[in-house]
């Protein structure tokens, strides 16, 4: 059993009931390389059931069909491109589908502005290197390396904030579904089940656009903000008790009402309009994603259980707030505050804590 | 077998079509009776017809206003026309054996009538189950919309030979699962019943019953088997309308947006793709066909797209159908992998082409001599005619016309081609059919030149029908429908406005029925804004009345007479208030186009009239400026008259907003010359210095409004006259504002945004 002590499992030993449950009950044909049939996969990630008497939770709350698609794109073994806002969940479903295609989701690259081609490719251990040559034993392979040879799936966090050559030593793997290591004179192809999960962020376009030789070579998957308020909210409720569950936050999970309120704040300043579409509203210069409703919650759960009896206060529902909501000093501070004057005021006696205590923070 | 084969269908399912084509090569019956109007059957021969193209409808309407019309459309891929096609193929008596159209327009008359009566909301039991909340529940178990889940479980049946019996099952289970709503399912009782009645009178006539194949949907395949046939004295009590029949070309656009009911059908074109696979390779061509067209669709529209990637599309649409457990895509599992692998993700970069492929713009065809009403044959006549067919698409086109006539054509008819064409689009604007419509006419070529959009639609065809009940013509319809309106009118207004149209339709008859009703109430008082409105229609007519071969000396009078009203009425008109007074400017300035297009208006009459508007106090200042105004265009004021004049209405004594309204009113036309005169700015700028603090603010309000319709560059002519006026070197004014703003003059200008005009 994995050691608990560490701050976040992978998906896969964090669900390891759910996976093996599922393996064991399997009964339609698995795809070479695979842990389970694309059907198990889908029950995975999509939950709602008991399978051998053992709760399948839901991991991803929103469109079934986005989840089909994706699943069936790695069964045509094409490489899938998750796409979408900050906080849709694209690195989320990518880990559990890796976790649920091939029991093991970490094998990461993190796109950076500092990426390499070596990160997606091998390096060297330079010591060895020179004691011993180039051989085998001083390659550093990289985690799209070791998927390759093992028939597994690597993931490409962030693909779109690597240079573009980066991204481009990508094109020539998907492709060709083979490394090439010229030192060592070695071809190294991709066994059967190998497939890559990217994901991008569309506040990021233009930083570095991907070209599109690289994109035709994804299956494009667009990931939505959650569609209406009671998905949101029960993506937000699920989440934040999963959370606090590893986290030992010793306070009580947030009641309906203030998840009510957190994810009412984060639709209407998002969308840029009250709920009920009457009102106009100011965006703010953050995204204002589902995400960060989750960790504001936890955020406030630990301030309450931390400093508090336990319970979310208004007090610290407002400081987290404000955090969440005031990135840009000027300009949300204008918006936050106009939101407060003129739709939080006038919402009536239950929101009325909640406006004193931002009130206050705001001056 | 004992009974008559039922052969249940889903109304537009290619499956079912093809299926049923099978059965009845098999059951080889002696009669084929069909799911449709029994009143009808002569259509059938005429959908039979061999240049007849699908989609095609079948209308009835009623004879009496208000019309009523019920459709029954067909595609080529409807189970009921492939049964009546095959029936005439092989010599088979076919006949149509549901209820009359003239008993289901009955009913709807007895609906409304109902309705009426009572007008109480809320008589439908609630908790009642519908089709409709069925079809809901299903949707529901399933997590497919219907179409999917009619595609995956029984369209991809369509090779296999137990899909009759699959269908028949599926009606059966619906309805027992379905109860409509007790309305309805009355109807469907009486419907069911009638049918078997028709199926009862076959059997009598010495048909053996398992001879005759009945085609109905498969809903109603239980009702046929357990009802009981309707009597001859029920069917004497059904309610029956007065009405006509007639067939009509049909799109698959409009097949496509009646998609409410369970049978509904999205996306036509692909359903004839689907039919075309069964007829061809099989089921399985549809993905390819399909993804290909759908992959040129867009590449015409500008986009790149890839065979690799249409070939990653075919891959991924197969696994997605599997995930789901069907054996082929279905419409919803291509669509979708074709935006996940050509559309990058977002449908809405695919949406124009997979329109195109799943809706498509085809429109169907009747060929000549078809039963028609005498106005859709004359409509389809003069199209050709008038060479306007190849604007009988489903796609909006713009249609140009220049009226002159054309002098180097050998045919009279040629030469004048375009105005012939207008008057039969303006003929259907009269009659409200849209098949047409007029876009504002451009700078160039104002006179001479129309523009219309064109674009054939079901509802344009239906719309000709309608008018069916006004003549046998369109020409016929138009001048029934123009002289109704005109005896109708109330005021000459709209007197003169049905005059224009019988002018555009070319329709000199019609024409001088209006100018009659139009004389007749001209001699009842009018608003000015009214007579001169009135005038300069007609004076439109009179002026290029030639180029729609008008003949204009009947009009000549009229405006004469109305322009006398005008001059005699427009001074009293001017004493108003500050609302009205726009209106009565405006008059002025059509009187005063209207006097100067034509010799025969006394040209005195109206300057005197001017002078005397501009000269009187006692007026609404803005009229006087006005008229002030046009008599400077005309050049009947000189410089001397204008200074008196602007000293006179600006002096320091008068009220400032009256002051501020005559120079409004001044500044209403002819801008130009003021901006040259720099002795009245002089004067405008005295006169604003010697205001004190509150009347400066009073006279703010108007003329920020009498500025406010100055272009951009006609102010800064003004200010560069004032910079004159102030002694400004105009080149060290144009150094100071190419500088930036300083930070004081920021904090002023900032100051001024607060500054609220609404409050002086």
């Amino acid at each position: 059993m994995a050691d608990k002590n560490v701050q976040r499992l992978p998906a896969e030993e964090l669900y390891q009931r759910e996976l093996d449950a599922l393996v064991a009950a399997e009964t339609d044909p698995v795809p070479t390389g695979w842990r389970m049939s694309p059907r198990s996969a889908l029950t995975y990630l999509t939950g709602n059931t008991k399978v051998k008497g053992v709760d399948i939770t839901p991991k991803y709350m929103g469109n079934r069909r986005l989840v089909e698609i994706a699943i069936a794109t790695l069964v045509t073994d094409r490489a899938l491109l998750l796409i979408g806002e900050p906080g849709t969940a694209k690195s989320w479903l990518s880990e559990h589908l890796a976790a649920a295609v091939n029991g093991d989701s970490t094998k990461v690259v993190q796109g950076t502005a500092g990426t390499t081609e070596e990160h997606i490719r091998y390096s060297w251990n330079y010591a060895m290197l020179i004691a011993k040559g180039p051989c085998p034993e001083a390659m550093v392979k990289s985690p799209v390396y070791r998927a390759m040879e093992t028939g597994s799936i690597a993931r490409v966090e962030e693909i779109s904030r690597c240079a573009s050559e980066v991204q481009d030593a990508l094109i020539s793997i998907l492709s060709e579904k083979r490394l090439s290591v010229p030192e060592l004179g070695l071809e190294v192809p991709a066994a059967k089940g190998f497939s890559v999960i990217a994901t991008a962020n569309t506040r990021d376009k233009g930083v570095n656009d991907m070209s599109a030789a690289l994109k035709r070579r994804f299956n494009i998957v667009v990931l939505p903000t959650p569609s209406d308020m009671a998905t949101e909210m029960d993506i937000v409720r699920t989440r934040v008790a999963q959370l606090s569950a590893g986290l030992d936050l010793n306070a009580r999970q947030p009641g309906e009402d203030v998840v009510e309120k957190v994810v009412t704040i984060f639709r209407e300043l998002r969308g840029g309009a009250t709920l009920d579409g009457k009102q106009k509203l100011k965006t703010t210069s953050g995204v204002l994603s589902t995400a960060e409703a989750i960790s504001l919650l936890a955020n406030s759960m630990a301030l309450a259980g931390s400093f508090g009896d336990g319970r979310i206060s208004d007090g610290d529902l407002a400081a987290a707030l404000q955090g969440a909501v005031v990135k840009d000093e000027e300009q949300d501070k204008v918006t936050w505050k106009e939101y407060l004057e003129n739709v939080m005021k006038k919402r009536g006696h239950e929101w009325l804590p909640l406006y004193r205590a931002c009130r206050e923070l705001n001056g | 077998m004992s009974g008559p084969i039922l052969f249940g269908v889903r109304h537009l399912s290619p499956a079912a079509a093809f299926r049923l084509r099978k059965a009845l090569d098999q059951a080889k019956p002696e009669l084929v009776l069909v799911e449709g109007p029994s009143d009808l059957n002569g259509q059938m021969q005429w959908l039979c017809h061999p240049d007849a193209q699908f989609p095609a409808a079948i209308l009835a309407y009623t004879r009496e206003p208000p019309v009523r019309t019920i459709l029954w459309p067909f595609a080529v891929y409807s189970p009921e026309i492939q049964a009546i096609l095959w029936a005439h193929e092989h010599g088979v008596e076919c006949r149509f054996m549901d209820l009359p159209s003239s008993v289901f327009l009955g009913f709807r008359e007895a609906e409304e009538a109902v309705e009426a009566d009572h007008d109480r909301p809320g008589t439908e039991e609630e908790g009642t189950l519908t089709t409709e909340s069925v079809y809901q529940r299903l949707e529901t178990l399933t997590g497919e919309d219907h179409d999917t889940f009619w595609e995956r479980n029984f369209e991809q049946l369509g090779e296999s030979p137990d899909f009759q019996a699959a269908n028949n099952a599926f009606g059966r289970e619906l309805r027992a699962a379905a109860a409509d709503s007790r309305r309805d399912m009355a109807e469907t009782v009486v419907r069911e019943a009638y049918m078997k009645r028709v199926i009862a009178q076959a059997v009598a006539s010495g048909i053996p019953p398992e001879k005759i194949f009945c085609v109905c949907g498969s809903f109603h395949v239980a009702g046929l088997e357990e009802n009981a046939p309707m009597t001859g004295e029920e069917e004497k009590t059904l309610p029956r309308a007065d009405c006509c029949a007639t067939l009509m070309p049909y799109s698959y656009y409009r097949l496509s947006s009646r998609s409410g009911y369970g049978a509904g059908n999205r996306a036509p074109a692909y359903f004839e793709l689907l039919w075309d696979a069964l007829n061809g390779g099989g089921v399985k061509d549809a993905a390819y066909l399909y993804l290909t067209r759908l992959a040129a669709a867009h590449r015409k529209a500008g986009n790149l797209v890839s065979s690799a990637e249409v070939i990653e599309a075919v891959r991924l649409a197969d696994t997605l159908a599997s995930l789901r457990g069907s054996g082929y895509p279905t419409l919803s599992d291509l669509r979708d992998a074709s935006v996940t692998t050509m559309g990058h993700g977002s449908f809405s970069e695919l949406a124009l082409a997979a329109a195109d492929t799943e809706i498509g713009k085809k429109i169907g065809f009747l060929p000549e001599g078809v039963a028609r009403t005498s106005v859709q044959e004359d409509f389809y006549r003069q199209l050709k005619e008038l060479r306007l067919e190849k604007f009988r698409t489903a796609e909006l086109q713009r249609l140009d016309l220049d009226l002159r006539e054309k002098l180097n054509v050998k045919s009279e008819a040629a030469a004048l081609g375009d105005l012939r064409r207008s008057f039969f689009l303006h003929r259907l604007r009269v009659l409200g059919v849209h098949f047409a419509r007029l876009l504002p006419s451009r700078q160039e070529g104002a006179n001479w030149g129309e523009y219309w959009e064109l674009r054939w639609t079901p509802e344009a065809e239906i719309e000709v029908v309608e008018s069916a009940l006004l003549g046998d013509t369109v020409e016929g319809a138009a001048a029934f429908a123009l002289k109704e309106r005109s005896d109708g009118s109330a005021s000459i207004a709209q007197a003169a406005a049905i005059f224009q149209d019988a002018f555009l339709c070319g329709m000199p008859a019609a024409a001088s029925h209006a100018l009659a009703v139009l004389q007749g109430l001209s001699v009842d008082a009018a608003a000015i804004a009214d007579v001169a409105e009135t005038a300069s229609r007609l004076s439109l007519v009179v002026r290029y009345g030639d180029l729609r071969r008008f003949d204009p000396a009947p009009v000549v009078p009229l405006v004469k007479q109305l322009y006398l009203r005008a001059c005699l009425t427009l001074a009293d008109a001017c004493v108003c208030d500050t609302k009205a007074a726009p209106a009565v400017t405006q008059a002025m300035d059509v009187l005063n186009t209207l006097q100067l297009s034509h010799d025969f208006l006394e040209e005195d009459r109206w300057l005197a009239l001017l002078a005397d508007i501009s000269d009187r106090d006692d007026l609404n200042t803005r009229c006087s400026g006005f008229a002030m105004a046009i008599l400077l265009e005309r050049g009947q004021a000189d410089e001397g008259l204008l200074s008196r004049e602007v000293a006179r209405r600006l002096s320091p004594g008068v009220p400032a907003d009256l002051g501020a309204g005559w120079f409004e009113g001044l500044a209403g036309k002819n801008r130009y010359a003021l901006i040259a005169r720099l002795s009245l700015w002089r004067q405008l700028d005295d006169y604003l210095s010697g205001l004190d603090d509150e009347t400066f603010k009073r006279a703010l309000v108007f003329l920020r409004r009498a500025f406010a319709g100055f272009s951009a560059s006609e102010k800064n002519d003004i200010a560069e006259n004032l910079g004159e006026v102030w002694g400004a070197n105009p080149r060290q004014a144009a150094e100071l504002l190419m500088n930036g703003v300083t930070e004081d003059e920021k904090k002023v200008l900032d100051s001024l945004d607060e500054f609220d005009f609404d409050d002086i």
